[in-house]
């Protein structure tokens, strides 16, 4: 098959765009994932920077292939969503959010701190190996994992944690294990899109992992709603499209990002895409 | 992340009508118009189009004018890569001047050089930025070339020891401090300490208490204008007195750094390709003319700004054509006369030349040069 | 060397009390995770320095008058953003982000109005002279901070205890719904909070602003992450907890970048927050106004 010319200069042009939809959209899955539990942990940048690290690491240094550098990226994360997990799960609402920024700002003073990494300066020249194709069918994989989670009586709990934690308790759910799967599901995702991110942008620096990109991914599941996994996802997508379609007006672009998220919480609580899964009564 | 964007929507919404006549030659520049960094980006977007106006005023390639299209990256490196791509994809330019930072020519130089888009950076002063790949120039002295004058500078004063201090979270000010160090060594002065410091913070007295116990003879520091002027003030009201000398990396040398800190940057010296009162052919002109259409003095950046201006626009003009291979190839023979002073290129594509490096010292608020 | 240290450390520690005591506040008695403070502290700031420069007011004059302007634009903001969430499931949630989105776009209209550029208040505003004593110096913008600190944490704590408001205060911490049934205008009474800790944060955006001669948009964004320690180590909504935790706070900082790596004054930070909260969520000081779920 040959790509006219027309559109191979469109997919260059925005292919750094359209990589970032599809790792933007499973970083908005991460976020749903707990948030679909009633969790608020802000660690998916902190698990995105762990994959991103990890994963550079094992291409630049030991030369892996990208076939097993992708699986790996996801080891660091995990061990560290079990180290936070079993501690932190305990703790409820804005204390748990706080504590994944607490964690994510240790991350980057190690790696800022940490000369083999590069400090500051982060890493260069990462090979390239993140294909489009990789990307949207790994963002595909997860939806549609995510939908049948979802439409399944996992899903059911899920809710009711999401309601009511205490409720869910008594009514014999597990609610602390399956806070403790959907953090590790969310690093599992995260750490994807971290590794994914680094070996598309050739290099990587400590900030990219901090505080701001910690609210910005919550954003993304916040703005799309979380009735249903496609809703984060389309909230990543506007997000990312929304500075590009305002690029003719720098001065108030970041103005009017914030203002629409505003005008999105108050006047639109479930999100814009707000509605709900479907799923046969209890 | 940080908001990485992009247009489809765009391209479908506000189908770019950037071209202003067929004839036009399309150029790029990718600066940080936005955000809390946007103070230097604007600065040399000044530049670049004060320039722009003069050289379209005859035109290249036989009366055509130049195009510029300058893209915002809000200090980030994605939305620098979006720029470019864009510049590159949409808007066909021919070469593209900027980005601002080396942190953002990291993650665009790869791309406009895969697409063998000359790209000449103004204002990034990291080691490493030129080896990205053949099409990557810059008109911006290394801080490598820069740092040796100035220590120079300060041993002719008696300076034997020093202590350094940089901005830890900072691409910029970690690669400035690496070569500051460097060149600390090789000129054979003792660094007694070397401390740290987050690029937003505040408070510097820990640091600072700590390096006045040491009684170096001199203080480098490698940091951005905001952070060294809070350093300086600092160390004033820490009792630091005019013993003590500090020396600024390129991150110093800006005329803010007078404008914040005020009597504390008095004594600081600082390497520079560029001052105000510089003595070549056309920079009284330039400052004349910068400070009639901004109503400001021009710093450092406009200055770089508007010789790259220039300088592409005559690469282009040699070039004989609107291709990119060709106007590289013009730009590697660049052989210049600017406000900075003469210029070439290296065979690495960086300044041929750091003989054009003045010293200057803070008096009064303001930079002179150092006697 | 160690005693300056001391007093560089109680000196940092002062300040990031000042800042998060508005940030305490409306945390612990309205419960929310206001982004937008950061905001109210770069405000006063620039009010006070609008005062002194275009206008030649005093500092003396200019205090107090930014300190209620920044009060008076908090009370405007939140009552903008926030009753319209606060009988939602998801308060906690929504206000982070509603005041996220605000905070974003605050700042960058404040840049593009006002420029990026750091500004200072005129040479002279406060006398730059120093006290040394035992070769350890303290200037008067410092001697200001220290003594605001203390002074405003003590007003607070007697207006909570001693007042009618506080006492509704109180209570709408403790019970919000209760508090409504019993008589108390709830509106009125946030409006109130709104406003003691965006003129706290005002407060102390203009004093730190004075000692740090760096004002700028952006100044109160950086505040925010050691707002976030102080307030979870000194227990939410607790001030006499947060001038405790951000004198401790500070005095570690200074030490560890004293004594062992001034890269590492960051991370002990956080990594003493992440601990307190592992082994003590409700925060290492006193008992916290607020109740914990």
């Amino acid at each position: 098959m040959t790509i006219p010319g027309w559109l191979d200069d469109f997919l260059w042009t925005y292919q750094t765009l359209i990589h970032d939809l599809g790792i933007n959209g499973l970083l908005a899955l991460a976020m749903y994932v707990v948030l679909a539990v009633g969790q608020l942990s802000l660690g998916q940048a902190a698990f995105m920077g762990l994959g991103a690290y990890s994963g550079a690491l094992l291409s630049m240094k030991l030369h892996w292939p990208f076939a097993l550098v992708l699986p790996a990226s996801c080891v660091a994360p995990v061990l560290f969503a079990l180290a936070i997990g079993v501690p932190t799960l305990r703790l409820s609402g804005v204390y748990l959010a706080i504590a994944t920024i607490g964690l994510g700002e240790v991350l980057r003073s190690v790696y800022i701190n940490w000369d083999y990494v590069g400090g500051a300066l982060g890493l260069n020249g990462i090979p390239e190996r993140a294909e489009t194709w990789m990307i949207f069918s790994l963002l595909g994989v997860a939806l549609l994992a995510l939908f049948l989670v979802g439409r399944s009586r996992f899903g059911r709990a899920m809710e009711a944690m999401r309601e009511d934690a205490t409720a869910a308790a008594a009514m014999g759910i597990n609610v602390r294990r399956y806070h403790l799967m959907a953090l590790v599901t969310s690093a599992i995702l995260a750490g994807l899109a971290g590794s994914l991110g680094a070996h598309e942008a050739d290099f990587i620096s400590p900030g990219e992992y901090g505080f701001e990109p910690a609210v910005t991914i919550l954003s993304f599941a916040l703005l799309g709603g979380i009735g249903n996994p496609a809703a984060p996802v389309a909230g990543a997508w506007f997000l990312t499209l929304l500075p590009e379609m305002m690029r003719d007006l720098p001065e108030i672009r970041l103005a009017l990002n914030g203002a629409i998220i505003v005008l999105a919480v108050l006047f639109l609580p479930r999100g814009l895409f707000g509605w709900r899964m479907k799923r046969r009564a209890a | 992340m940080k908001r990485r964007t992009l247009g489809l929507l765009a391209a479908a919404l506000f189908a770019t009508p950037v071209l202003a006549q067929a004839q036009s030659v399309p150029v790029g520049a990718i600066e940080i118009l936005s955000g809390p960094n946007a103070a230097y980006g604007i600065a040399i977007k000044a530049g670049l189009e004060l320039a722009l106006d003069e050289v379209n005023v005859k035109g290249v390639l036989g009366g055509r004018k130049i195009a510029l299209t300058v893209e915002d990256s809000a200090g980030s490196p994605d939305q620098a890569v979006n720029a470019a791509r864009k510049l590159i994809g949409r808007d066909k330019v021919v070469a593209i001047i900027g980005p601002t930072i080396s942190g953002e020519m990291f993650r665009v130089g790869p791309v406009t050089n895969e697409r063998k888009v000359p790209t000449l950076g103004t204002s990034t002063t990291a080691n490493g930025i030129t080896d990205i790949g053949p099409y990557i120039f810059r008109t911006s002295l290394p801080e490598s070339d820069v740092i040796p004058v100035t220590l120079k500078a300060a041993m002719a004063r008696g300076v034997k020891t020093i202590a350094l201090m940089y901005a830890n979270d900072d691409a910029f000010s970690k690669s400035g401090f690496d070569v500051m160090k460097a060149a600390a060594e090789k000129a054979g002065l003792k660094i007694i300490d070397i401390e740290s410091f987050g690029q937003k913070d505040s408070d510097f007295s820990a640091q600072l208490t700590k390096i006045k116990s040491l009684k170096p003879d001199a203080v480098g520091i490698s940091a951005l204008v905001e952070p060294t002027s809070g350093v300086l003030l600092q160390a004033r009201q820490l009792g630091f007195g005019q013993e003590t000398l500090f020396i600024g990396g390129n991150g110093a040398n800006s005329p803010k750094l007078g404008a914040i800190a005020g009597a504390a940057a008095d004594g600081l010296i600082v390497g520079s390709p560029w001052f105000i009162g510089k003595e070549t052919d056309g920079n009284p002109a330039f400052v004349a003319a910068f400070k009639a259409r901004y109503n400001k003095d021009p710093d450092q950046f406009a200055a770089q700004a508007y010789d790259a201006m220039k300088i592409m626009a005559i690469a282009i003009d040699k070039a004989g054509a609107v291709d990119s291979e060709k106007v590289t190839a013009a730009l590697a023979k660049t052989d210049f006369k600017g406000v900075m002073g003469p210029f070439q290129f290296t065979d690495h594509r960086d300044p041929a030349t750091a003989a054009g490096v003045v010293v200057l010292t803070m008096k009064d608020g303001k930079f002179v040069i150092l006697k | 060397m160690l005693a300056q240290q001391m007093v560089n450390g109680v000196l940092l520690g002062a300040t990031y009390a000042l800042f998060a005591l508005g940030f305490t506040l409306i945390f612990g008695v309205l419960r929310v995770i206001n982004l937008t403070y950061g905001f109210y502290f770069s405000a006063g700031a620039f009010i006070a320095l609008y005062l002194t420069r275009v206008l030649g007011l005093n500092i003396v004059l200019a205090l107090p008058l930014g300190t209620i302007a920044a009060g008076l634009v908090a009370v405007a903001m939140d009552s903008l953003l926030l009753p319209r969430l606060r009988h939602r499931r998801t308060a906690e949630l929504d206000s982070l982000m509603v005041t996220l989105g605000a905070v974003l776009a605050l700042y960058s209209i404040m840049t593009a109005w006002l420029g990026p550029d750091i500004r200072r208040f005129p040479p002279g505003t406060i006398s730059a002279d120093a006290l040394e004593i035992l070769g350890v110096r303290l200037t008067a913008a410092e001697g200001l901070i220290l003594l605001a600190s203390f002074v405003l944490v003590a007003a607070l704590m007697a207006l909570m205890k001693f007042t009618r408001l506080g006492l509704a205060i109180r209570a709408l911490a403790e019970k919000p719904d209760a508090a409504g049934l019993m008589g108390i205008n709830v509106p009125a009474t946030s409006r109130i909070v709104s406003f003691l800790s965006g003129a706290l944060a005002g407060a102390g955006g203009i004093l730190i602003g004075l000692n740090f001669n760096a004002i700028q948009p952006y100044m109160g964004e950086s505040m925010m992450l050691r707002g976030f320690v102080v307030i979870i180590v000194g227990g939410m909504g607790d001030s006499r907890g947060a001038l405790v935790a951000g004198l401790a706070l500070g005095i570690i900082e200074v030490l560890t970048a004293g004594y062992i790596d001034s890269g590492l004054k960051e991370t002990v930070a956080f990594a003493i927050l992440v601990v307190v909260l592992w082994t003590r969520p409700q925060g290492l000081f006193g008992r916290a106004v607020g109740q914990r779920a």
